[in-house]
C-alpha cells in the first residue's frame, strides 16, 4: 500500500470513528425521529381530550353520522350523563346531540370551547344531507323533480399545469442544490482546516516528513476527507431511500407523491445530472482551500480560526445566488458561472434554469477541474514549508511569502 | 555512510551553519554537541531536507531522496505523538509510513514495550501515558523499522538515569546492526558513554571534531588526580601546578600549566614510597565543553 493511502485511511478512520462525525451523520436522523416521536406522543396524549361524543335518541341518525365521520369521535360514550362526566374530567372536548322531531333535524354541541371549523362543517353537511332527504320525502316529489332540485352550479379551474410544475421544480431544485453545496462546504471546510491546523508546527510533522513527501501526505489527507464526504452522502442517500420507502407505506404520502409525480421527477432530473460533478469538484476545491488556510495559521492553537476565510467565501457564494435566482441572464451570473469557487453555485443555477448550452457547461467544468488540479499542486509544493514553520507571522504574511516562494 | 560537506545556512542576518563538514560511517555513533542555538537542529533539518542549504549532503554516495525515507529513523527535539491513538495504533501508523507493514510490526510491539519498560499496554491511549513513557514510545517508533540512518535530537532529555541506560543500550544495539547514528546532547556523560566520534558546534562553526580520545588529547594531559595526605595549599606550591580542586577527603585534582610537569610532581609526592592514586589525564569532555563555550565569551 502506498504511503498516500496509509495517510488517507488513517485520516478517514480517525475521523469516522470520532463521536463528532457520528453525531454529524446521525443528527438529522435523530432530529427527524425525535420530531416524529414527539408528534406521535403528543397526538396520542391529546387525542382523548380533543375527541367528541355523538349522542342521539334516534340510533339510525347516530349510526349515519358515524358511518360518514369516525375520526376523533369517542364511540364508547352513548349517553348525555356519561358525556358530561367525561367533559368534566377533561377526557372529552364536548358532545353533540342529534335529534329529529319528524320535520326538522337539530344538532346541539356542548363543550368548554366552541366547535372547530372542521367539525362544524362536518355536522352542518351531515344535517343538510339528512334534512334534504327528509324534505323530499315530506314534499312527496317525483324522481324527476328531485333530480331537478339536486342540480348544483359548476366551478372549474383551468391551470397550465406543466409550466407551473416546471417552474416549481426549478425553484425546489435550486434551493435543494445550493443549500446542499453550502452545508457540505461549510461543514467540511471547518473539519479540514482544523484537521490541518492542529498539526501545524508540531514535531509529529517532522517525523512524518522524514517518512514521506509533503505532497504525498497532503494528497492523502485531502483524499481521506473526501472519503468522509462520500461516506456521509452515501449514508444520506441510503437513509433517504429507506425513508422514502417507509413513507410510501402511508396512504397520504403515497397519494401526495403520485399526485405530484411530474414535480418529483423534475426535481430529480435537475439534481442528478452535471450538477453533481459541480457539487463534487466544488467541494474538492473548497477542501483544498481549507487545507491551505489551515496550513497558513501561525500555530496549532489557532486551528479554530483557520476555517474562517473559507467559510466566508462559501457564504459569499451562497448568498450571492439569492438576488439572481429570477434573473439568470445577468452578466454577473454568466461571469461567476466560470469562476472557480463560485461556478459550483452559479452554473448549476443556470443549468436548472435551462439557459446554458452543453459547451458552456463542460467549459466551465473544465476550468473548475484544471483550477483544482493547479491549486492542489501549488499547495502540495509549499505544504512542508508551511507545516514546519513556527514563526508568528500572520496569515497574510504567510500567503505573500507563499507567492514569492 | 552519511557525508556532510561544507554546508552553510543563513536565516536572514543570522548565520546558523558555516561550512560544516563531517562524516558518519555505517556502524558508528557521532555525538553533536554545542550550546542552545549552536546549529545542531539546523544540521538535522538540513540532512532531512526540511530546509534548503548551501553545500552537499550525501547518504550512501547519493543525495538523500524520498526513496531513502524508509531507512531513516528520526527523533525530533520536542516529543509529539497523536494523543487519541493507542500505543499500538501509533507505532503501526508511523511504521507503515516507513514502509513496514502492520503484519511485521504488530508482533514486535510487546517486545519493544518490554525492552523500554513502558508503563502501559499496547491498548493504552497515548494521552494517558506519562511524559517519560510517551518519550519511550516515540523512541520505539524511531527504531522499530530498523533504520540504517538514525538521527536523534536530544534523545536523553527528560529521561531518568535508568531509562537513559535503556536508551544507550538500544543505540548500541542499532550500532551493532550497522546503522550510522548521529545524536545531539548536552549531557557529556552520555556522549562519552556511547559516541565513537564527536563534533562540537559553536555559532554554526565546527570547533571540535574527532574521536573522543583525539579531542581530549588535543588539550594535553593537564589534569592530575591524586590521593594524598598533603594539604591543598601545599599541593599548590608544586612546580607546574596552576590550581588545586579538592574532591573529597584526601582526594584532589591538580590543574597543570604543562603536561610535562607530571613526572617531577610524581617524584615530589611519592618520594619513592607507595601512593594510593596518581592519574594524569586530559580534561573531561564536560570541561572541554565549558572551556570551548568560555572561549566565546573571552
Amino acid at each position: 500500500m502506498s504511503k498516500t493511502w496509509v495517510v488517507t485511511f488513517e485520516t478517514y478512520l480517525r475521523q469516522v470513528k470520532s463521536w463528532s462525525f457520528l453525531f454529524m451523520i446521525l443528527g438529522p436522523f435523530l432530529m427527524i425521529a425525535l420530531t416524529a416521536g414527539i408528534s406521535y406522543i403528543s397526538a396520542n396524549s391529546n387525542r382523548s381530550s380533543s375527541q367528541v361524543a355523538v349522542i342521539s335518541e334516534t340510533p339510525a341518525l347516530r349510526r349515519g353520522y358515524l358511518a360518514q365521520h369516525s375520526d376523533n369521535i369517542n364511540t364508547k360514550i352513548t349517553t348525555v350523563a356519561a358525556a358530561k362526566k367525561a367533559v368534566k374530567a377533561n377526557h372529552l372536548a364536548g358532545y353533540l346531540t342529534l335529534s329529529n322531531d319528524g320535520t326538522r333535524l337539530r344538532g346541539d354541541y356542548h363543550g368548554s370551547k366552541s366547535m372547530s371549523s372542521g367539525l362544524q362543517a362536518q355536522v352542518k353537511n351531515f344535517l343538510t344531507q339528512y334534512q334534504q332527504v327528509q324534505n323530499y320525502q315530506t314534499a312527496n316529489l317525483s324522481p324527476k323533480q328531485q333530480k331537478a332540485l339536486a342540480q348544483t352550479p359548476v366551478l372549474k379551474q383551468h391551470v397550465a399545469t406543466k409550466t407551473g410544475t416546471s417552474n416549481l421544480a426549478k425553484l425546489i431544485s435550486f434551493w435543494v442544490l445550493v443549500t446542499m453545496i453550502y452545508i457540505i462546504l461549510i461543514t467540511y471546510s471547518s473539519i479540514t482546516a482544523q484537521e490541518i491546523a492542529s498539526e501545524k508546527g508540531t514535531k509529529i510533522m517532522e517525523i512524518i516528513f522524514s517518512s514521506t513527501t509533503a505532497t504525498s501526505y497532503f494528497v492523502g489527507k485531502i483524499t481521506g476527507i473526501l472519503l468522509m464526504i462520500v461516506t456521509q452522502i452515501v449514508i444520506y442517500l441510503l437513509g433517504g431511500w429507506a425513508g422514502y420507502a417507509i413513507a410510501m407505506n402511508y396512504a397520504g404520502i403515497h397519494r401526495l407523491i403520485v399526485d405530484h409525480q411530474t414535480l418529483v421527477s423534475g426535481v430529480f432530473h435537475n439534481l442528478f445530472n452535471l450538477n453533481l460533478l459541480y457539487l463534487l469538484f466544488g467541494v474538492v476545491i473548497y477542501t483544498i482551500l481549507a487545507a491551505y488556510s489551515g496550513a497558513l495559521v501561525a500555530k496549532a492553537e489557532d486551528a479554530s480560526k483557520a476555517a474562517q476565510p473559507v467559510v466566508m467565501l462559501g457564504m459569499l457564494g451562497f448568498f450571492a445566488t439569492f438576488p439572481f435566482q429570477n434573473n439568470m441572464d445577468a452578466v454577473i451570473v454568466k461571469i461567476l458561472s466560470y469562476v472557480p469557487f463560485f461556478s459550483s453555485y452559479f452554473m448549476p443555477m443556470r443549468i436548472i434554469n435551462g439557459t446554458v448550452g452543453w459547451g458552456e457547461q463542460w467549459g466551465s467544468l473544465a476550468i473548475l477541474i484544471v483550477a483544482t488540479g493547479l491549486f492542489a499542486v501549488y499547495i502540495g509544493r509549499q505544504y512542508q514549508r508551511l507545516m514546519l514553520q513556527t514563526d508568528s507571522q500572520s496569515l497574510w504574511q504567510h500567503l505573500f511569502k507563499g507567492f514569492k516562494h | 555512510m552519511l557525508s556532510i560537506q561544507h554546508i552553510s545556512k543563513e536565516f536572514g542576518p543570522v548565520k546558523a551553519l558555516n561550512d560544516v563538514s563531517f562524516d558518519v560511517p555505517d556502524g558508528q555513533i557521532l555525538g553533536l554537541i554545542g550550546q542552545n542555538g549552536a546549529g545542531k537542529s539546523t544540521t538535522f533539518h538540513s540532512i532531512l531536507n526540511f530546509i534548503t542549504y548551501a553545500g552537499q549532503i550525501h547518504w550512501q554516495d547519493h543525495t538523500l531522496a524520498a526513496t531513502d525515507f524508509d531507512q531513516i529513523g528520526y527523533l525530533p527535539e520536542e516529543r509529539s505523538l497523536m494523543p487519541k491513538l493507542t500505543i499500538e495504533q501509533q507505532i503501526i501508523y508511523l511504521a507503515r509510513l516507513k514502509g513496514q507493514s502492520a503484519k511485521v510490526t504488530r508482533p514486535q510491539i510487546d517486545d519493544w514495550l518490554q525492552r523500554f519498560a513502558v508503563k502501559g499496554t499496547r491498548k493504552s491511549k497515548i494521552k494517558d501515558l506519562s511524559k517519560g513513557n510517551q518519550q519511550k514510545v516515540q523512541l520505539i517508533c524511531t527504531l522499530i523499522h530498523h533504520p540504517k540512518l538514525i538521527i536523534l535530537d536530544e534523545p536523553f532529555s527528560g529521561l531518568d538515569p535508568v531509562n537513559a541506560d535503556l536508551l544507550k543500550q538500544a543505540i548500541l544495539t542499532a550500532k551493532q546492526d550497522g546503522a550510522a547514528i548521529i545524536f545531539s546532547s548536552h549531557d557529556m556523560e552520555n556522549v562519552t558513554a556511547v559516541c565513537d566520534r564527536l563534533v562540537m558546534l559553536r555559532k554554526g562553526n565546527v570547533v571540535l571534531h574527532g574521536t573522543l580520545d583525539e579531542v581530549r588529547d588535543q588539550f594535553g594531559k593537564t589534569e592530575l588526580f591524586v590521593t594524598t595526605d598533603w594539604s591543598a595549599d601545599r599541593l599548590a606550591t608544586l612546580p607546574g601546578v596552576a590550581s588545586v580542586t579538592s574532591r573529597h577527603g584526601r582526594r584532589y585534582v591538580l590543574h597543570l600549566t604543562d603536561a610535562t610537569a607530571g613526572p617531577a610532581i610524581f617524584d615530589a609526592l611519592t618520594q619513592g614510597h607507595y601512593i594510593e592514586e596518581f592519574s594524569q589525564q586530559p580534561p573531561t569532555l564536560d570541561e572541554i565543553f565549558r572551556l570551548k563555550v568560555g572561549e566565546e565569551h573571552v
